[in-house]
């Protein structure tokens, strides 16, 4: 089973280049459900065809959903959720609000993987194309299991302490609703297993990101820091698209003469940023793009021969190295500023940091005793260089 | 202070737009902040200089930062973040801080406060906010009306049953899950600087939104729907702002399909927002930096001054007239199926699609029954009937 997640910037087309890629597949004979993420849908509208949380059938091995994260989330964080309404609504909250505000963070984030994950272990199909929300939105649904796991961690140890000591008393004061102990099974079964599975899904070798962009510096910019930000994360890009590229018909227009030289630029500087990545080119089609065959014809312009189900190309990978002096941890960071670069080791686990993320990497046993001697970004990487211990000078 | 929230749909030109404003603004001679709250900040492409967290210079009137929930949240709130270490301690956990960001509402509230810190210098006369795509705009202007609920319901419960426990806890492990007093007054001042915004953005007079669009169906279509979510919680917009319209120069040819589809969707765009409609054309280059960007401010704004109010509506307004008191809000795009009103008290109930909003009714309509409902589009009509009547 084959898991593809297009992101970008805004309105650059993810929508139709996920469509259109999973029109094609399905064209070629592979079993193929696309996925829209973003909470403001359009593959609807691109589809031609009203969606809804359950596939839908629009050809022959192409199948349509939206999320409805609602619904999923009620079906893994259910319990958990009915306590905090409940606990919200004895305080004399309005339920409507109790209800909106017991939603979980990330909702809709989880709600798509938990949906991808399940259509994905179904058996059903051999391709899975994800639509997703804009850049930001996607990094916090890549990063969301990690981060849920440190949030939810603090919550449940919080929660079992207050369940155990305080709260006994705090209900002959303040007469606050005990949740069951299905709740805190429940939010342990999200925590240890779900998100377990949910990493170990878009870590895995059959998992893809594709960035989508369209000849524009704002956009490339934008999906400079997302690879960077995946890299980070560990997640597998392998190719970039080109979107909306304005053929020779369209440069011939008066109007449009500058942006041929330009257009041709934004390309070298896709091919050379986003390199070892494959990058195709769209081109900006005279009409919408709309319905099963436009869009399965959008993809042939895409991919051409190239199976669009393939990896098509493959950023590296987070490496760890041993050697007799000590060992090196390899991270490949393209596009960072290093003076931005911040690399704590904290126990066994070593923090990495630029701009607004950050992340902690646990360290393999055999690099967790070492300590910390060095640390250097060239050609992309960052690399930190272990060493024993040194006895401390008299 | 001026504050004028720029939102719309993903990639329509919110952060080109927003700066072109900024420095068509400081012409007029505006002080000008332009704060990005947007977590994929854009700022820096847009400028081709480096923006960081703390206000730059861009040009002698115009300054820049980028809110990032990281670095706001690693500054600030040190006793909240004490309290949370100290309650952790068994792990010495350093990231706590960064953990927080898993729960709900924190980059909102990071990105409200910074708003009020732009007023709080005094340098300023305009707060230009690139905001991030629309559902989350409306999300972090949701915030603080769910911040005050919380505080109304539980805050001094909470209180009042920390001071209760701390005593009789004291000694024991778990005695320092109980939040200490000043945890609590951290908690009180960071409130009441969240409704400090909330008074700035509900104030018509102070904040406009102004919602960016292209001129593409899907785009239309959810900033109709914006612009209602935007009413119902109160802020006003008073104008829409139509970025890339293909000139006319195009010609027919290759574009002749897209020239189309544009004009109907121009024609759309006129006829559903009732607030005044400012476009600019597409570019024959990329708009990147100062000088391409004030070229484009003065297309956008000609002698206007941007910092102006562009319409003099409310969102919702009461009017009096033939006997009957009647609640207006504009909710453009929106049918009356979408719609549920109910009115309990002073509170009057409001769901449209996915907002709602409960909004607290003035003496003389409180109590009264809803007599009639009625869209007249844009404009949704609550009638209210005389207290006692049926």
């Amino acid at each position: 089973m084959r898991l593809l997640l297009y992101t970008g910037k805004g309105g650059v087309g993810k929508t139709t280049t996920a469509a259109a890629t999973a029109a094609l597949a399905a064209e070629r004979g592979l079993r193929s459900l696309v996925v829209s993420a973003d909470a403001a849908h359009s593959l609807g509208d691109v589809l031609g065809e009203r969606l809804g949380a359950e596939p839908r059938r629009l050809g022959a091995r192409f199948d349509a959903l939206e999320v409805d994260a609602r619904h999923v989330v009620d079906t893994v964080w259910g319990r958990v959720r009915a306590y905090a309404v409940d606990l919200l609504r004895h305080q004399g909250m309005d339920e409507v609000l109790a209800e909106e505000l017991a939603l979980l963070p990330g909702a809709e984030e989880l709600a798509t993987l938990v949906c991808v994950e399940s259509w994905a272990q179904s058996g059903d199909y051999d391709l899975i194309v994800v639509d997703c929300a804009p850049t930001g939105s996607t990094l916090r649904l890549v990063t969301l299991p990690e981060l849920m796991h440190g949030g939810l961690r603090w919550l449940l140890r919080l929660q079992r302490a207050a369940a155990h000591v305080v709260e006994p008393l705090a209900r002959g004061l303040v007469g606050v609703p005990l949740p069951s102990p299905g709740v805190y099974a429940e939010a342990e079964e999200l925590l240890y297993r779900t998100l377990h599975r949910l990493r170990a899904r878009l870590l895995g070798r059959s998992t893809s990101v594709r960035l989508v962009v369209t000849p524009e510096s704002m956009v490339i910019d934008e999906a400079r820091r997302a690879l960077t930000e995946l890299c980070l994360f560990q997640l597998a890009s392998d190719a970039v698209v080109l979107n909306r590229m304005l053929p020779e018909a369209a440069l011939r227009e008066d109007f449009f003469r500058a942006w041929g030289p330009a257009q041709a630029a934004r390309r070298a500087e896709v091919e050379r940023i986003f390199a070892p990545l494959a990058c195709l080119e769209a081109p900006l089609q005279p009409d919408e793009v709309r319905g099963l065959e436009a869009l399965a014809a959008h993809g042939r312009a895409l991919f051409g021969e190239r199976d669009p189900a393939a990896r098509l190309g493959e950023s590296a990978r987070l490496r760890f190295e041993r050697d007799a002096e000590g060992g090196r941890l390899r991270l490949p960071l393209p596009g960072v500023d290093p003076g931005a670069l911040e690399v704590a080791r904290v126990d066994d686990e070593l923090v990495v940091g630029f701009e607004g993320a950050r992340r902690k990497i646990a360290l393999p046993t055999g690099l967790a005793k070492l300590d910390v001697s060095g640390v250097a970004y060239h050609g992309g990487e960052l690399v930190v260089s272990f060493a024993l211990a040194e006895a401390p000078a008299a | 202070m001026r504050v004028l929230l720029h939102t719309g749909k993903g990639g329509v030109g919110k952060t080109t737009l927003a700066l072109a404003s900024a420095l068509a603004a400081a012409r007029h001679g505006h002080r000008v902040c332009v704060l990005s709250t947007d977590p994929a900040h854009s700022l820096a492409d847009a400028l081709a200089s480096p923006v960081g967290p703390n206000a730059r210079r861009v040009t002698p009137g115009v300054w820049a930062r980028e809110i990032r929930a990281q670095v706001e949240l690693d500054r600030g709130w040190q006793s909240v973040q004490a309290w949370l270490r100290e309650l952790l301690r068994e792990e010495a956990d350093a990231l706590v801080a960064e953990e927080l960001l898993a729960f709900p509402g924190i980059e909102e509230l990071v990105a409200l406060r910074a708003v009020r810190e732009v007023e709080q210098t005094g340098d300023f006369d305009l707060c230009i906010v690139d905001c991030a795509p629309t559902g989350s705009t409306l999300r972090m202007l949701r915030f603080p009306d769910a911040l005050r609920i919380f505080m109304e319901h539980f805050f001094d419960l909470e209180r009042r049953g920390a001071r209760l426990l701390r005593p009789l806890m004291r000694g024991f492990e778990a005695g320092r899950l109980i939040p200490r007093e000043d945890f609590f007054d951290a908690f009180e001042r960071l409130y009441e600087e969240i409704d400090d915004v909330r008074r700035i953005l509900l104030d018509e007079a102070r904040t406009s939104a102004r919602l960016v669009v292209n001129p593409t169906r899907v785009i239309v279509d959810e900033t109709r729907r914006s612009f209602a979510y935007l009413s119902l919680y109160g802020v006003a917009t008073d104008a829409v702002l139509v970025n890339r319209v293909m000139p006319e120069a195009v010609g027919g040819g290759y574009f002749e399909r897209w020239l189309a589809l544009e004009r109907e969707e121009l024609a759309a765009i006129e006829a559903s927002f009732p607030v005044p409609i400012r476009r600019v054309p597409l570019q024959p280059r990329e708009v990147i930096g100062v000088d391409a960007l004030e070229a484009l401010g003065r297309d956008l704004f000609g002698d206007i001054d941007p910092a102006a109010r562009l319409a003099e509506g409310r969102p919702i307004r009461i009017r009096r007239g033939g006997g009957r008191t009647r609640l207006e809000i504009d909710l453009p795009g929106i049918s009356k199926e979408e719609i549920d009103v109910l009115a309990r008290g002073h509170d009057l109930h409001l769901r449209v699609r996915d907002g709602r909003r409960t909004i607290s009714l003035p003496d003389s309509l409180a109590g009264r029954p809803i007599e009639r409902v009625r869209l007249q589009e844009p404009v949704l009509e609550i009638v209210f009937g005389e207290r006692g009547e049926a």
